[in-house]
């Protein structure tokens, strides 16, 4: 396990460096930094003291261990747009995104496995067939789309729930049901075809045999082997969840890091579109990597191969 | 199953944990809620070029002068008269008995400190270029200053509604970083938090010198998508909203929760075209093409059409609100044959190719809709106009003021809130101005002359000619001023404000 654990951690730190010169060369392709910087109307004597300022004037390794020994220590520069520190402004909005996205793998889990477990159990009956017109829905419907119509129900018409905004626990239902919604389908068909493959199994037929209930043959046995790849789609699913985020912060005012990241890039805010992107990266690897561990811990086979 | 279900419920305490925010001391009926679409980089006004920052500013800073909204006048404000001593130079008295929200008492120390902090080159402030007329401020006594200025300088009284008061100690004792977060300022709110991107919370200052507000407390949320915006106003969750697309008025006015309100605005839009050649030969460097322009397009219909009639059609750019308007000058009126005749006599009597570079509706509410109807009415006239859409605003800006705006493009200009003709002829119809694609010298000089006396009388007929060769010489397509759409909550009572400055210390519950 120990072995297992560090081979993923080496690769968790290549993929971490790569994401790293990424993004320090979106500065360096989207064109020159000091003339987005400067007013049109610079002379040539501002842009050479901006050039040096910026240490544009080194070699580009040396310039990238700079950017890299700095983020180390989560130096990212000033933002460009507000003149405070990049990395203050996106660790302040990352809690809300971390807890929209957690809010949102929680209700997709809470639509996914009943109901996936039930198609599989009830396979090509009513029920079956009505998870998969749920699924196809859920798949079909824009975040964006399902997000106003919840609004309109629950705050316009009920007045059940505050239509948007961030602070009580009313707040997070809409959001989160409307992410849950985003990866419930998806979810869902795996948890199915996943149990009804179980179901077939040898071993499912022992426990049967040895007089265990429908219940308990479930939950223990079949479920349990079912949630392998549930639990490797969701790691893989949760950099999608972080996009489906955007859309879900816009639609309900949610003051995440998600719509930062945008407002940035379309300000070309590039210290705070780096340093976003660098700590978002990482959250996403250190999500597959703590899934990686999971994985292994739940199935042996995996870890010794 | 089990453990799935205390793994769940692990994840939501902590997550309860982290939402639980201290209970604020407000309750709904003591605070109002203002929505905006987007957040202000800072909350120094002059070191911002955002309305939202302009209009934060209103609650918890004064200026030295305020516009009435019911005259559309410069009244006073933390200045309470002022005089020309001589023809550059200004004096200004100041109220007295006036606090900063720190309690230090306002001088005449305060209002020499906050300009000349704007005016410093160093300093880099956003609104330097609207003050840069000011040459040096002196103190006469605690309760007067005097502006000396570079040259006569008309708009001296409507660029004193433009700067905020900051208070000197401040200035002097905490730098830069603190001050664009934290205002001290004299206005009828102070600031209480700030959460980026999120909310502001402001609480009634009871020491302020004039009207007390009603509402203790003011919201104002970030919200940056329309329809939610819309959501929360017809569910109670918001009072007033801004910029509501004329398409959604219906949906308020019918909610039986809210309802809109419309004004004129400082906004006058166009279609500029290039008649000085910044782009290279085009056809409308001919005057009998641009006047061509102008009578192919039925503006009248347009506005009443597809606009709702929320447009006040213009006969040149000059906004009606502004001073030096010509109300006896008569917009064109649509006469296709005659526009043919114009087009053939300039050698196009098969009519001619036009590329038109079009924007988004972020300004200027259905733009697309009004283009599609404009280009239209050319074709009837035998313009073949062929529209080239820039999705981003600011990347449509940036090139045509490096002139590289084509030859007809979507244009309209708010006058930076100077509710003065020169604020608009200056920008838009200069020769060598960034953004004026105009060139004549005839009109520069009246231009100049326009801002070189303190004569009121004078500047108006000057600008009544000025408006006339505009007209005659057809320099753009003339379009409309637009008119902004509010959303208001049926619990208060709200005025539009035609300077587009929106004021929560005048709202009222609204009496049953």
């Amino acid at each position: 396990m120990k072995r297992y654990a560090l081979r993923q951690l080496v690769q968790l730190t290549v993929v971490v460096v790569g994401i790293s010169i990424l993004s320090f060369a979106i500065l360096h392709v989207i064109g020159d930094p000091v003339l987005l910087l400067l007013p049109q109307n610079a002379g040539k004597e501002e842009y050479e003291r901006y050039h040096k300022l910026l240490g544009l004037d080194k070699p580009v390794y040396v310039q990238y261990w700079k950017f890299a020994s700095r983020a180390l220590q989560g130096d990212f520069g000033k933002s460009w747009y507000t003149d405070t520190p990049a990395f203050k402004l996106v660790i302040d909005r990352m809690p809300p995104t971390l807890y929209l996205t957690t809010a949102g793998l929680v209700a997709a889990l809470l639509i996914a496995l009943p109901l996936g477990i039930l198609a599989a159990l009830k396979r090509h009956s009513f029920v079956d067939n009505l998870c998969t017109m749920l699924a196809v829905a859920g798949q079909a419907m824009p975040i964006f789309w399902l997000g106003i119509m919840l609004i309109i129900i629950f705050a316009v018409r009920l007045k059940a729930l505050p239509a948007s905004g961030y602070g009580t626990w009313q707040h997070f239902l809409m959001p989160a049901f409307t992410l849950g919604a985003f990866l419930a389908p998806i979810t869902m068909r795996l948890v199915r075809s996943g149990v009804i493959e179980i179901m077939n199994m040898d071993y499912i037929r022992t426990a049967r045999a040895k007089g265990f209930g429908e219940r308990k043959v479930v939950v223990k046995h079949a479920f349990r082997n079912a949630c392998i790849p549930v639990i490797t789609v969701l790691g893989l699913q949760f950099g999608q969840l972080l996009g489906g985020a955007i859309v879900t912060e816009t639609v309900f005012a949610w003051p995440g890091v998600a719509t930062l990241t945008v407002d940035s890039i379309r300000n070309q805010d590039f210290p705070v579109v780096q340093c976003a992107v660098v700590l978002l990266a990482l959250i996403i690897v250190s999500v597959n990597f703590l899934v990686d561990i999971v994985v292994g811990l739940i199935d042996p086979r995996i870890r010794v191969a | 199953m089990r453990r799935t279900l205390t793994l769940a419920s692990t994840l939501l305490v902590l997550l309860a944990l982290g939402w639980l925010t201290p209970a604020d001391a407000q309750t709904k009926e003591d605070t109002l809620v203002y929505a905006l679409q987007s957040d202000v980089d800072t909350w120094d006004p002059p070191n911002s070029v955002l309305r939202e920052a302009i209009i934060l500013g209103y609650h918890v800073f004064d200026h030295l002068a305020a516009r009435d909204l019911k005259t559309r006048r410069v009244g006073p404000s933390l200045a309470t008269s002022w005089k020309t001593i001589d023809d550059t130079t200004w004096e200004v008295k100041l109220r007295q008995g006036v606090k900063f929200h720190d309690g230090s008492p306002f001088t005449a120390k305060d209002v020499k400190a906050s300009f000349e902090r704007v005016l410093d080159p160093a300093k880099k402030m956003t609104a330097r270029g609207n003050h840069a007329k000011i040459k040096s401020v002196e103190i006469v006594d605690d309760h007067t200053v005097r502006f000396k200025t570079d040259g006569p300088y008309p708009l001296f009284v409507e660029r004193m509604t433009a700067l905020v008061i900051h208070s000197e100690k401040v200035l002097r004792e905490k730098p830069h970083e603190w001050v664009q977060e934290n205002p001290i300022g004299t206005g009828p709110y102070k600031l209480v938090r700030w959460n980026r991107k999120q909310e502001h919370l402001l609480v009634r200052n009871d020491d302020y010198w004039g009207a007390k507000p009603t509402f203790k407390h003011v919201r104002i949320r970030i919200i940056p998508e329309q329809a939610t915006q819309i959501a929360e106003l017809i569910s109670g969750g918001v009072d007033i909203i801004k910029a509501v697309p004329p398409d959604q008025m219906d949906v308020i006015d019918k909610s039986g929760q809210a309802r809109t309100a419309t004004s004129p605005i400082l906004r006058t839009a166009l279609l500029q075209l290039d008649q000085a050649a910044r782009g290279g030969p085009n056809p409308f460097t001919d005057k009998r093409v641009r006047q061509a322009a102008n009578l192919a397009v039925d503006a009248d219909a347009i506005i009443k059409h597809v606009l709702n009639g929320l447009g006040d059609r213009t006969a040149t750019a000059v906004n009606p609100m502004a001073f030096g308007w010509d109300p006896n000058l008569k917009p064109y009126k649509q006469d296709i044959d005659r526009a043919k005749k114009l087009l053939a006599e300039a050698g196009y009597p098969n009519g001619l190719d036009i590329t038109f570079h079009t924007g988004p509706p972020v300004v200027e509410p259905a733009i697309q809709q009004t283009n599609d109807a404009i280009v239209a009415d050319m074709a009837k006239a035998g313009f073949r106009v062929k529209q080239n859409y820039i999705g981003d605003n600011t990347v449509l800006v940036a090139r045509i003021k490096e002139g590289k705006g084509g030859p007809m493009f979507n244009w309209s200009w708010g006058y930076y809130s100077v509710f003065d003709a020169d604020a608009i002829l200056y920008d838009v119809f200069k020769c060598g101005e960034a953004y004026a694609y105009y060139c004549n010298r005839e009109l520069d000089d009246l231009i100049h002359a326009g801002r070189s006396t303190l004569d009121q009388k004078k500047r108006a007929e000057t600008y009544v000619k000025a408006q006339k060769l505009l007209f005659d010489d057809a320099a753009y397509l003339y379009k409309w001023g637009l008119r902004g759409v509010w959303g208001i909550s049926n619990r208060v009572e709200y005025q539009a404000p035609a300077d587009e400055v929106d004021r929560m210390f005048l709202v009222t519950p609204r009496k049953k």
